[in-house]
């Protein structure tokens, strides 16, 4: 039974980290970005779900194409006035400027917000689903199905739009992309602004699960950071399949050895960087080779 | 070398030269030098992990400075604070010192938040013999090189924390006495310690221990916890909690509807508003921690700290007992001052081991080497307020909830 | 003009130093002061230790603090052990964290780009919590606090002031040593391009094992010092990620890859630290400001500020000079003498010399994903032969050359190099034995000069070559006729690439002299280059060949192959089709049809 409980903390926490997870992949699939600012918008998109929570007290779930849509435009324009300028310079530059957007984002919220944890309730915050003895906590439940409704959104539209269809082609090959006349640089604007649109939407549902703070985006970061290199960096499948594991290893590394889950996550992160880069999808394409 | 390079090097030197010589001449990124007003420096970690303490502190010791100011000011000087941000980072906290003590020339400082930060801090304040009046920074540790000029200004150390929630459940008749019981602490510094304390009282009396488990600041999920703990049944429950983790896992009993008989968490029930919000005000019902202070004790000076806290920064807010601790320090230090006549520090420290000081805490009074010698307050939530329940000369009510009745989701 | 300009730069390094050692004395009364100048001591020394591994190797680390951290808590262990002051376990802490960084090192530097920089974040953040949970070591979250020393009430923060400053001292002296040094030419090309770098005789495994090592050093011996200034330490603080991020921040705003540079930026942070504490008033904005400091960095003054204004200046003096003329006739006549020694190993280390075949490659196979680009092929290469190997485009000729000289390790196959098997052997290895190739597009080290290109190549592998001056000694002298030879000496001192495509080739194939080749590989020499300079070449290698270096040459200049090889394979989708004498391969008619005929004759002259 313990077992069983177990497995369902860890796929609902999966379920919701697929999400949070796929714009970090996505961007770094297309743009060969670490975006260690991921974190950040995260948490600013709860910050801002919870404003607005807070003034209007509407239900949260509801903002999520609110927020998604805004951090789509916002994270079109950081790309075209930072990163197509920082790009140039290689990965490490790219790393570097995010880490200062991120410094940039926790700073500002801790002049907006203050130094204090803020909390969205919601009529469903306390309440869980039983099913037998097995306990289903109902944020988790809401949290990880809205995330999968996103997932699905965000999947059909890479599969059938152009301009998805255009983003998947520059991932898996992107001067095979420029030649078949897909602009790089738009393409690339799009892919951060889809990232950030998953992270605004991500913001809002981890607004209904735990109390937001402008510093726990390192928390955050390191969590989805182990999650992509597991799941092979550039892959949303991948990471879809490494937040469903690490989230299942987090639920029994709590209910077991909760001193360890943390540094389970690094392990994770070095042991994979270092004996599979690949992820445990495999296959990625030559880039080196000329 | 080629040319590049040695251009390069010239203006790099140049630049570090100049900066020198910046900071030889101009010395002082402004310093300020006013004879006529009491200056007192403190380093507060108003950025960094500990902002949020900090940010209080340095309120409390705000509403006291307007509060001795109206009053005439210290042996008829005007107090001033020179606030300085440490960033909660420890070699920030030597400069900030090293700067007030040595730089701006101050003849008092005040203590900053956290032990981690009040460590440094007492080295500097021992090496210049300055005394160093804390409003945190309880962990044994500090004791540990025997402080001449380090005064903890809380009712006790950390680990002594647990001892009014200990008294009080092994005070109840054996029938009604909880024979079980679940530790969950963060590893922290003083939520540790609380914990260790406690659950080594508990097995002492005979109380089992069912479930314990260290987790590490990073921690977010707290369902499999609660889970866990649920099956192992206690009948109570302790935690070494901070904030974010202590509502978590309140969150997560709620969820799957597992109540004990009593139920005692570290610091984060203190939050006041910030805590009742994110776990439904009802559901406080009955939470036991320990704690400093509360807005509604009979001590004096207390509603006027209150009062003059709500005029300047908010009507109907409650100050946070961190804000509290940084007025009851900065008491102390007002004391020992009037009760030498002066600022001379080795005089201040020889008095405040001579003497007890009444603070909005209660009564404080110190060993050798700085130790306070009282005993904390027993807090509980009762009917949406804190209450303080133990030791009786305290008491702002004689109601006592046990056990802890059903949470309501 | 140019020694007076050494001399002044001299001046104020010597300046530099006498203000920071007279503070104390002339200053009694500068306790704060001081305090401040031991933060920018610090920040100064782990940028510079950082510079070494990131800066100058290229290998970007967020984590370099956790070297600090094993300092100050080696230090701290040893310290409560004995009853002694941290401050004399600084060797030790030194020791310790060059041993952690070579463990480390040894097992991360497989990582390239974003997965090291992400590795070494997490490796941090690993320590940190192994130092909290391994309580009985560390004393857990709960840290480790020292007691004072007696004369800190007298002498207060002087003492510690020195020991920084000996740091500090200490470590420019290091960096200084080893950008001087050939083993700092060999991180410098490491960074540029790391796989030439291994195909010119550099143990790229071993030296970046030496940078991480190197680069540790620093924060080992100033950790055990740090550690008990602040007189208390605990697992967040020694281990902090916000601590790497501004010791990358103060490199890069003084300018990461210089001596000076990160000294500067050491300073510029913790001056910058201490504004935002004195003057942000309460208000959170610290943060914030070091964001922006960082996000203004990394997209304007990338280089760093230092490097930005000394560019500029530099520019504005240099407006006026005009730009050489060069003659290339007189580059392709002029006749230099050169002393084949120099460009030849001394005959007994050339084994078996009697033997026919210099390389043999037998049934070598590689293929990327589906595509077999070498499938199965077999030659031999007659010593002291010039060999050509042409073949339409993609038919495997440059990975065929990759798994000769160990770029790429083949699916399967053989290759034998002097009678010895070198299929498993690394680059470096296979280069000092004396294969050297130049590249398609040429791989030159863009951040040197061209004299400086010429020193990287290592042709024998030693501690002593490693840490010899690279501007001394006979590789200098022997550089400089190579480059007299090939009509490249006006170039010496001109940056790489301020130089012509072809020159660049001309200078990609002196480099490879220096490594004393046995064999010669050239991927498509002439392609791209103007005629004057095609001559310049055929004559060297002619030279060259008549001293007995033999030559495997891929090009698509037919006329150029025909006439200079006395062998030729021709290869087609990774098989050899035909091989044999020029004139065997003219009068093959498989060959003319697929390859020879009058229009791809000229697709491949186009190339």
């Amino acid at each position: 039974m313990e077992i069983i409980q177990v497995l369902s903390y860890g796929i609902l926490l999966g379920g919701l980290y697929s999400l949070l997870s796929s714009g970090l992949a996505l961007i770094f699939g297309v743009l060969d970005i670490v975006n260690v600012a991921q974190g950040a918008f995260l948490v600013s998109g709860a910050f801002l779900t919870w404003q607005i929570w807070d003034l209007t007290g509407i239900e949260p779930i509801l903002l999520i194409p609110v927020v998604a849509l805004l951090w789509f435009g916002l994270g079109i324009i950081i790309y075209r006035t930072l990163f197509v300028r920082v790009a140039p310079q290689g990965p490490s530059m790219t790393v570097l400027l995010s880490f200062g957007l991120a410094l940039i984002i926790e700073g500002a919220l801790n002049l907006i917000f203050g130094n204090k944890f803020k909390s969205v309730q919601t009529s469903y915050s306390l309440q869980s689903y039983k099913l037998g003895e097995i306990n289903f906590p109902a944020p988790q439940v809401i949290a990880s199905l809205a995330a999968a409704v996103v997932l699905v959104l965000l999947y059909l539209y890479l599969m059938l739009s152009w301009a998805g269809r255009a983003l998947r082609a520059t991932a898996q090959n992107r001067d095979g992309a420029a030649l078949i006349g897909i602009s790089h640089r738009k393409i690339s604007s799009f892919a951060y602004g889809l990232g950030m649109a998953t992270a605004g939407a991500g913001g809002v549902l981890i607004s209904v699960s735990y109390p937001i703070y402008p510093a726990t985006h390192y928390e955050w970061i390191s969590k989805l950071l182990g999650i992509i290199v597991l799941g092979g960096m550039g892959s949303i499948p991948g990471a879809i399949i490494g937040s469903m594991l690490l989230g299942i290893v987090e639920a029994a590394g709590n209910t077991y050895a909760p001193q360890w889950t943390i540094l389970f996550f690094y392990g994770v992160i070095i042991l994979s960087l270092l004996f599979k880069p690949e992820g445990l999808l495999g296959a990625r394409s030559r880039k080196d080779s000329v | 070398m080629n040319n590049s390079y040695k251009g390069l090097r010239k203006t790099a030197l140049v630049a570090a030269v100049t900066a020198l010589g910046l900071l030889i001449t101009g010395c002082g990124i402004g310093s300020s030098k006013n004879s006529d007003p009491l200056v007192i420096g403190i380093s507060l970690p108003l950025t960094g992990d500990f902002a949020q303490p900090g940010g209080a502190a340095k309120k409390g010791y705000e509403v006291w400075a307007s509060l001795v100011n109206e009053d005439g000011g210290v042996l008829g000087q005007q107090v001033e604070l020179n606030i300085l941000d440490d960033a909660s980072s420890a070699e920030q906290v030597v400069t900030d010192y090293n700067r007030l003590i040595n730089q701006d020339k101050v003849p008092l400082i005040l203590g900053t938040f956290s032990s981690l930060l009040n460590f440094p801090a007492s080295t500097v304040a021992e090496n210049n013999e300055m005394v160093l009046v804390a409003p945190a920074g309880g962990s044994p540790k500090i004791f540990e090189p025997m402080p001449k000029y380090y005064f903890f200004a809380q009712q006790a150390t950390a680990p002594r924390q647990a001892e009014p929630f200990v008294n009080y459940i092994l005070s109840l008749p054996e029938s009604e006495r909880p024979k079980t019981a679940a530790y969950a602490t963060m590893d922290d510094p003083f939520a540790g310690p609380v914990i260790a304390n406690m659950q080594a009282l508990f097995e002492a009396a005979g109380i089992k221990t069912v479930y314990s488990k260290v987790y590490p600041p990073e921690t977010t999920n707290f369902q499999p916890f609660a889970s866990a703990i649920a099956k192992a049944k206690p009948e109570i429950i302790a935690q070494g909690a901070v904030f974010e983790d202590g509502v978590n896992l309140a969150k997560g009993l709620i969820q799957i509807g597992y109540s004990p008989k009593a139920m005692f968490q570290t610091s984060a029930p203190s939050n006041g508003a910030q805590y009742s919000d994110a776990i439904g005000l009802a559901n406080t019902e009955g939470i036991f921690y320990a704690v400093s202070w509360s807005e509604k004790a009979p001590t004096p000076m207390n509603a006027e700290f209150v009062a003059r806290y709500q005029k300047l920064f908010g009507a109907g807010l409650v100050p946070e007992e961190d804000a509290a601790d940084a007025f009851a320090a900065a008491q102390v230090l007002q004391a020992a001052v009037e009760g030498t006549g002066g600022t001379d520090n080795p005089a201040l420290a020889d008095w405040l081991r001579a003497n007890e000081v009444q603070t909005i805490l209660g009564p404080l009074s110190w060993d050798e080497i700085g130790r306070p010698q009282g005993d904390f307050l027993l807090a509980q939530w009762q009917s949406g307020e804190v209450n303080i329940v133990a030791p009786d000369v305290a008491k702002t009510s004689n109601n006592l909830i046990f056990p802890k009745p059903a949470w309501t989701k | 003009m140019k020694s007076l300009r050494f001399t002044k730069a001299k001046k104020i390094a010597v300046l530099f130093w006498a203000i920071l050692i007279l503070i104390p004395v002339l200053l009694p009364d500068s306790q704060y002061e001081q305090s401040l100048l031991i933060v920018c001591f610090l920040f100064a020394i782990m940028a510079s230790g950082w510079n070494i591994l990131s800066g100058l190797a290229g290998y970007v680390s967020l984590g370099h603090s956790v070297f600090l951290g094993v300092g100050m808590y080696t230090g701290a262990i040893l310290g409560r052990e004995t009853g002694v002051f941290t401050f004399y376990f600084a060797p030790i802490g030194m020791l310790t964290a060059m041993a952690f960084a070579f463990l480390l090192g040894s097992i991360t530097l497989r990582t390239r780009s974003h997965a090291f920089v992400i590795i070494t974040i997490a490796i941090l953040l690993s320590v940190q919590l192994i130092v909290s949970n391994w309580v009985e070591l560390t004393g857990g979250s709960n840290g480790i606090i020292f007691r004072s020393p007696s004369w800190a009430r007298t002498a207060g923060n002087t003492p510690y002031y020195y020991m920084f400053l000996v740091v500090l001292v200490l470590t420019v002296a290091l960096v200084r040593f080893i950008m001087n040094a050939r083993l700092g030419a060999g991180f410098i090309s490491i960074r540029d391009d790391e796989s030439k770098a291994a195909s010119i005789g550099i143990n790229t495994t071993q030296y970046k094992v030496i940078a991480y090592c190197l680069s540790a050093a620093p924060y080992g011996l100033v950790g055990a010092i740090y550690s008990q200034y602040l007189g208390f330490i605990n697992p967040t603080g020694s281990f902090s990620i916000l601590i790497s991020v501004y010791l990358v921040l103060a490199a890069l705003v003084g300018g990461k890859g210089t001596l000076w540079g990160p000294v500067f930026g050491g300073f510029f942070i913790a001056f910058a630290n201490e504004a935002s504490t004195v003057f942000s008033g309460g208000i959170s904005a610290r943060v914030l400001i070091m964001g922006v400091v960082l996000v203004f960095t990394v997209m304007f003054v990338p280089q760093g500020l230092l490097v930005s204004v000394a560019t500029m200046l530099r520019k504005r003096l240099a407006k006026d000079k005009t730009v050489e003329f060069i003659n290339q006739a007189a580059i392709a006549e002029r006749d230099a003498p050169l002393n084949l020694n120099n460009v030849k190993r001394a005959p007994s280390k050339a084994k078996a010399d009697s033997s026919e075949s210099i390389l043999q490659v037998k049934g070598l196979y590689k293929s990327f994903g589906g595509v077999k680009a070498v499938n199965g092929v077999t030659m031999d290469i007659k010593r002291g032969s010039i060999t050509g190997l042409i073949g339409p485009n993609g038919s495997g000729k440059t990975t065929l050359f990759n798994c000769i000289t160990g770029t790429y390790g083949a699916d399967s196959g053989i290759v034998i190099f002097n009678g010895t098997d070198i299929t498993k052997m690394q680059p470096w290895t296979r280069a000092h034995m004396g294969m050297g190739r130049t590249f398609q597009i040429t791989k030159l080290f863009k951040s040197m000069s061209v004299l400086d290109n010429l020193v990287a190549p290592l042709e024998k592998p030693s501690a002593r070559n490693m840490l010899a001056n690279k501007m001394q000694g006979e590789e200098v002298e022997r550089a400089r006729e190579i480059l007299d030879f090939m009509g490249l000496s006006s170039f010496e001192k001109s940056n790489v690439s301020a130089l012509s495509f072809g020159q660049q080739k001309l200078v990609e194939f002196a480099q490879i002299l220096m490594l004393r080749p046995d064999i010669v590989m050239l991927d498509e020499p002439a392609s791209g280059i103007n005629p004057t300079l095609i001559e310049r070449l055929s004559k060297a290698i002619k030279k060259l060949n008549d001293a007995g270096t033999t030559f495997l040459i891929v090009e698509h200049n037919i006329p150029l192959v025909l006439g200079l090889c006395d062998y030729i394979h021709v290869l087609s989708a990774g098989e050899i089709m035909v091989s044999g004498t020029p004139e065997e391969v003219r009068n093959n008619e498989a060959v003319i049809e697929a390859y020879l005929g009058p229009d791809t004759l000229l697709e491949g002259l186009d190339v």
